[in-house]
């Protein structure tokens, strides 16, 4: 099997994985862990493809709230200055990529210079 | 908001933003293939499909530096803040158009491959020691992997769910995928169109996407920070009714300074929902009012009015010669602190 193969059918798995999860959590696990969501069914089908794609995330908060543990920094403490860095980091990367995208669009189409091929040789070297 | 997890009534604007949203799509995506395509002068002659996937990819970028230009235009100039509110919405569509962009190449190039079309997109192009004919549709998917996780994990429920830090934290990558749809483009369709139209279009908006964010860092990056337990705030003349002034505290810590008439508080500058910047936004109804999405919280004790739950931090605050001092301190979330009350203002 190639790499290639085997990156698909991995991602084929680990969605088939998602799929039973998000059946199993979004039926009987989000009425456990918030009564927020008991009696609110309409919402449930919009998180199948969140659950779908971050299963293993899912079950480990899902699992981290059944036992009652913390949920980590609280909620009015942003990550403000990653955010700054991370938003300058992104406009100089853009910057670079323009800048260097148009320098390879201002050259002129490479051609090769035609090569003669030589025909095929026989054991006596005529051709 | 909505205490629970139940479908509430949209207001108006929702209705108009979303319908001129879309709208606007539809115009783009028939302008682009009744005209723009033809004035593209690309190298080869362009089959249907391809002139569609185009329209979609294209439209998707400009989506994308339109929604990612919002947040410090808002943050410069509070007249972009309406657009601000539903942002989320935006986000989804733009997922969408973006899935529909691969969904005709995948349809295209794809189609008929002796082997699976996935695995054909996968190793149709192995050049990554290369620049010119990179495999750009690496940083393509890379893109709409992350679009799509971002509009699955829109939903308020994902917010409570992650903890708003790492919510925000994972919502962070959209400049990641602005950066991989920048080089997709570039490296992409970018090489084939001949007309300058198109390319001075896409500098246009990439430029001015990086130069707005340089911009808005620059505008909101706190001064040097005094030491001790009180920060100088502002002349309580200075600070505007029914509005705020931002004080940095050290650190990742800003507060809100809030005046209501006689009436002085202080809260955390961070929204408990999204992170917002409190101190942009303004008192409604007696209650501090986040300029993002409208969360509500009491001026006295930083608590959403019932049946809400949200809490931020209070600061004590005190007046020495006119001046308003803030201490660094932060109180637990929903701490009740007496107004300072300023005699005499109007």
């Amino acid at each position: 099997m190639s790499l290639a193969a085997f990156i698909v059918e991995a991602v084929r798995v680990y969605a088939l994985i998602g799929l039973c999860l998000a059946a199993i959590f979004l039926v009987i696990g989000i009425g456990r862990i918030t009564p927020d969501a008991r009696g609110a069914y309409v919402f449930r089908p919009l998180l199948i493809p969140g659950v779908v794609l971050l299963w293993p995330v899912v079950l480990l908060r899902w699992t981290a709230i059944e036992r009652g543990a913390e949920g980590g920094q609280a909620p009015y403490l942003p990550p403000r200055r990653a955010q700054g860095f991370v938003a300058l980091g992104m406009a100089a990367l853009v910057v670079a990529v323009v800048a260097m995208v148009f320098a390879m669009r201002s050259e002129p189409p490479v051609e090769r210079a035609p090569v003669l091929l030589e025909a095929p040789q026989t054991a006596t070297g005529e051709p | 908001m909505s205490v629970k997890f139940v479908p509430v009534q949209w207001t108006i604007n929702k209705w108009l933003y979303d319908a001129v949203l879309i709208a606007l799509v539809a115009i783009y995506i028939w302008m682009f293939i009744r005209v723009g395509n033809a004035a593209a002068d690309v190298t080869r002659p362009v089959d249907g499909a391809t002139v569609r996937m185009r329209a979609f990819g294209t439209c998707a970028f400009f989506m994308l530096s339109f929604i990612l230009a919002i947040g410090p235009l808002a943050r410069l100039d509070k007249r972009w803040l309406p657009l601000l509110y539903n942002r989320r919405h935006f986000g989804v569509i733009t997922a969408v158009v973006a899935a529909t962009h691969a969904s005709f190449v995948m349809g295209w190039y794809y189609a008929f491959s002796p082997t699976d079309a996935y695995e054909a997109l996968l190793i149709s192009n192995l050049a990554y020691n290369t620049l010119v004919g990179f495999p750009f549709e690496a940083l393509g998917i890379f893109a709409l992997l992350i679009l799509v996780i971002l509009a699955a994990t829109s939903h308020d429920f994902w917010l409570w769910f992650l903890t708003p830090p790492v919510w925000k934290a994972l919502h962070l990558s959209i400049y990641a995928a602005y950066a991989a749809v920048v080089g997709h483009v570039a490296l992409g369709y970018l090489q084939d169109v001949k007309s300058p139209v198109f390319p001075l279009m896409f500098a246009a908006c990439a430029l001015g996407v990086a130069g707005l964010h340089a911009a808005a860092w620059w505008a909101s990056r706190d001064g040097r920070v005094e030491a001790g337990e009180w920060v100088r705030v502002a002349p309580a003349g200075d600070i505007p009714d029914q509005r705020a002034v931002i004080v940095a505290l050290g650190g990742d810590e800003r507060a809100a300074v809030f005046r209501d008439g006689i009436s002085v508080s202080a809260v955390s500058n961070a929204c408990a929902h999204q992170n917002g910047p409190l101190g942009e936004g303004r008192i409604v109804d007696g209650c501090i009012t986040c300029p993002w999405h409208g969360f509500q919280y009491r001026m006295q004790d930083g608590c959403s009015p019932a049946p809400f739950t949200e809490k931020i931090p209070t600061y004590r605050l005190k007046l020495e010669d006119g001046v308003v001092f803030i201490d660094r301190r932060a109180n637990p979330p929903g701490t009740p602190v007496a107004p300072l009350v300023l005699e005499g203002a109007p």
